[in-house]
């Protein structure tokens, strides 16, 4: 392979990176923010009425005390807008891709105990694009501050 | 202490004063008897008939305060036992009969009757109490003739007792504030052109009866019954009854003329035994009606089927210009529509009248327990027009208003509290005549193949 041919591919995963993480850090920045919305207007007392209504919804279909379900709900906001503002920003990019990751998959956990198939799905693909950032992270590139 | 000079009568206040006057001179034998020194509101009841819709009555009653059971009467043996131990279960002691005559010589403190029999004994057993000066709550249909059911009306205008006939959709709530505050109150269906009702039942089994336990032939004959066959499926045969547009469609078409407030006009219909090898009347029937309401004909059709339940079970859609009310005594086939061209309908979600749907047909996609309330999610592709000519789609809307008693309850309220304080029945024997007429013309219709016309007086008694 040429070296032009080499920089090409290298310049394309590095877009293709570049792509995963502004779409995963919107997601999860959004994510995070609409839990604090009720009625259009954005406050604390919504985002806990709003989890609090989570927390007890999946406690009320499953086996999962409220003592579990409660403190991961009223975490969830603030930890997805953490993890999306350092993907954006490109801070400790692997290890927020990696937490990024976790999140979803302990989202899903909470969908597959209550038996919701399609949420776990839609959930999946999150999980998949971050596996898609470990393996490109590489290509890193507009990074604040760099793993 | 108000000044009287200061409110003059006005022509209002004294037809107003005037109507309350005369319905409390109209009751007031009847609020007399609670005021007779005892001070007791308890209602004294015998049961005549004790078969599937008797224990229905009984059961509803038995939730009612202050009705108390003296007696049960039925001729088999299998129905009377069942009622009267069911109602030793509930603290009650009634006396079993064979013969209502006995009952209504022996038993001297009863002060109403609940009449469950076969149609074709409803006159005699209602002009027997009547006569007896006993209170009268009988099952529809009034009669199985026109003759009949004139004899129940005048036993109680002369007898001065009340009549009930167990149209019970009139003192359901929901067909109350249907009638009072959907369609005449604020008139939301706007011109009512047109009404269809139907009542779909699968194919059933003839009752039958356990071994050893059926009346002998001599019994049966005394009271009326060819055998034992016809005694179980009397509703069948047209020696004892009027057929499904009496079983079934006496219910609806009561409610048609109730809720419009006008008698038909006139009857078409056709029906046929085709499916039923033991039967003598129809198994599927259609009738049509015309209505001369003030602001114009109305016309109705019914449709009664015994042999599928496909079509949407029972209900009945009254249809207007502005909007549509389909109303069932099952709420969940309940539901009011309205069309594009009518006004908006906030004010009356505002005032009660109407609510949006919070489930089922026109209710936002189904929010999950875990889920944020209020997301907008995106529906699935709209439907395809097929046709440039298709109108607006309906908007669907609910009554917020639900029975939570058992649907023969209010109508037993209604009818004890005639009794107890005087209060204006929700289905006199006159207006249950009117409905008898209206069914029983069904059944010439089908017979004559076409158009019967009804006079006005037809529907006095």
């Amino acid at each position: 392979m040429s070296e032009s041919s080499s920089n090409d591919t290298r310049c394309a995963y590095t877009y293709a990176f570049f792509l995963i993480r502004l779409w995963l850090g919107l997601r999860a920045f959004f994510a995070g923010l609409e839990k604090f919305e009720k009625g259009g207007a954005y406050s604390f007392t919504a985002y806990y009425e709003n989890m609090g209504r989570m927390a007890s919804g999946i406690t009320g279909a499953s086996f999962l005390p409220l003592w579990t379900t409660r403190p991961f709900a009223h975490s969830i906001g603030y930890l997805l807008i953490l993890v999306g503002v350092t993907l954006l920003l490109g801070i400790k990019t692997r290890l927020t891709l990696l937490a990024h990751g976790l999140l979803y998959v302990a989202l899903s956990f909470g969908l597959m105990v209550v038996q919701e198939g399609e949420g776990v799905a839609w959930l999946g693909m999150h999980v998949i694009l971050a596996i898609g950032g470990l393996l490109l992270v590489q290509y890193n590139r507009f990074a604040l501050a760099r793993d | 202490m108000s000044d009287l000079s200061s409110s003059p009568l006005t022509r209002r206040d004294f037809l107003s004063t005037s109507a309350k006057l005369g319905a409390f001179i109209a009751a007031a034998p009847y609020v007399a008897r609670g005021a007779d020194g005892t001070g007791s509101d308890q209602v004294n009841v015998a049961v005549i008939g004790c078969g599937e819709q008797g224990r229905i009555l009984i059961n509803a009653a038995l939730k009612i305060p202050g009705v108390r059971f003296k007696a049960v009467c039925d001729i088999w043996p299998v129905n009377r036992n069942y009622a009267e131990n069911i109602l030793k279960k509930f603290g009650h002691d009634p006396k079993p009969f064979e013969d209502y005559r006995e009952l209504l010589a022996t038993v001297k403190d009863i002060d109403a009757v609940i009449i469950a029999s076969p149609d074709f004994t409803h006159a005699e057993h209602t002009v027997a109490a009547h006569k007896a000066g006993k209170h009268v709550y009988c099952e529809k249909l009034m009669s199985n003739t026109v003759e009949g059911a004139r004899s129940m009306v005048v036993a109680s205008r002369e007898s001065k007792k009340l009549l009930q006939l167990g149209h019970q959709r009139r003192s359901n709530p929901r067909y109350q504030h249907a009638k009072d505050k959907i369609v005449t109150g604020n008139r939301l269906l706007g011109r009512i052109t047109n009404i269809t009702g139907e009542w779909h039942r699968a194919v059933s089994a003839d009752l039958g009866f356990p071994v050893g336990k059926g009346l002998s032939d001599a019994k049966l004959a005394e009271y009326g019954y060819a055998n034992m066959h016809e005694f179980r499926n009397w509703r069948w045969f047209k020696k004892y009854a009027g057929g499904p547009m009496s079983d079934l469609g006496a219910h609806q078409i009561d409610v048609y003329n109730w809720m419009l407030g006008v008698n038909p006009s006139s009857c078409m219909a056709s029906g046929g035994v085709d499916y039923y090898k033991t039967h003598e009347w129809y198994d599927n029937a259609i009738a049509i009606f015309e209505y001369p309401t003030k602001e114009g004909i109305v016309r109705a059709t019914y449709n009664v089927l015994t042999t599928t339940s496909a079509g949407g079970g029972y209900h009945e859609y009254f249809m207007g210009d502005e909007g549509a009310l389909k109303i069932s005594e099952s709420p969940k086939a309940t539901k009011l529509y309205r069309e594009a061209r009518a006004p908006e309908w906030d004010e009356w979600t505002t005032k009660g009248v109407v609510a949006a749907p919070l489930s089922g047909e026109g209710a936002p996609p189904a929010v999950k327990p875990w889920e944020k309330v209020g997301v907008k999610k995106l529906g699935g592709p709209s439907k395809a027009t097929v046709d440039v000519r298709e109108t607006a789609a309906l908007s669907a809307w609910d009554i917020p208003v639900t029975l939570d008693k058992a649907i023969h309850q209010p109508h037993l309220e209604n009818f004890f509290d005639a009794i107890r304080k005087g209060t204006p029945l929700n289905c006199s024997g006159e207006s249950a005549f009117a409905t008898a007429v209206t069914i029983l013309k069904i059944n010439e219709a089908v017979a004559a193949q076409k158009t019967l016309t009804f006079a006005p007086s037809d529907f006095i008694a």
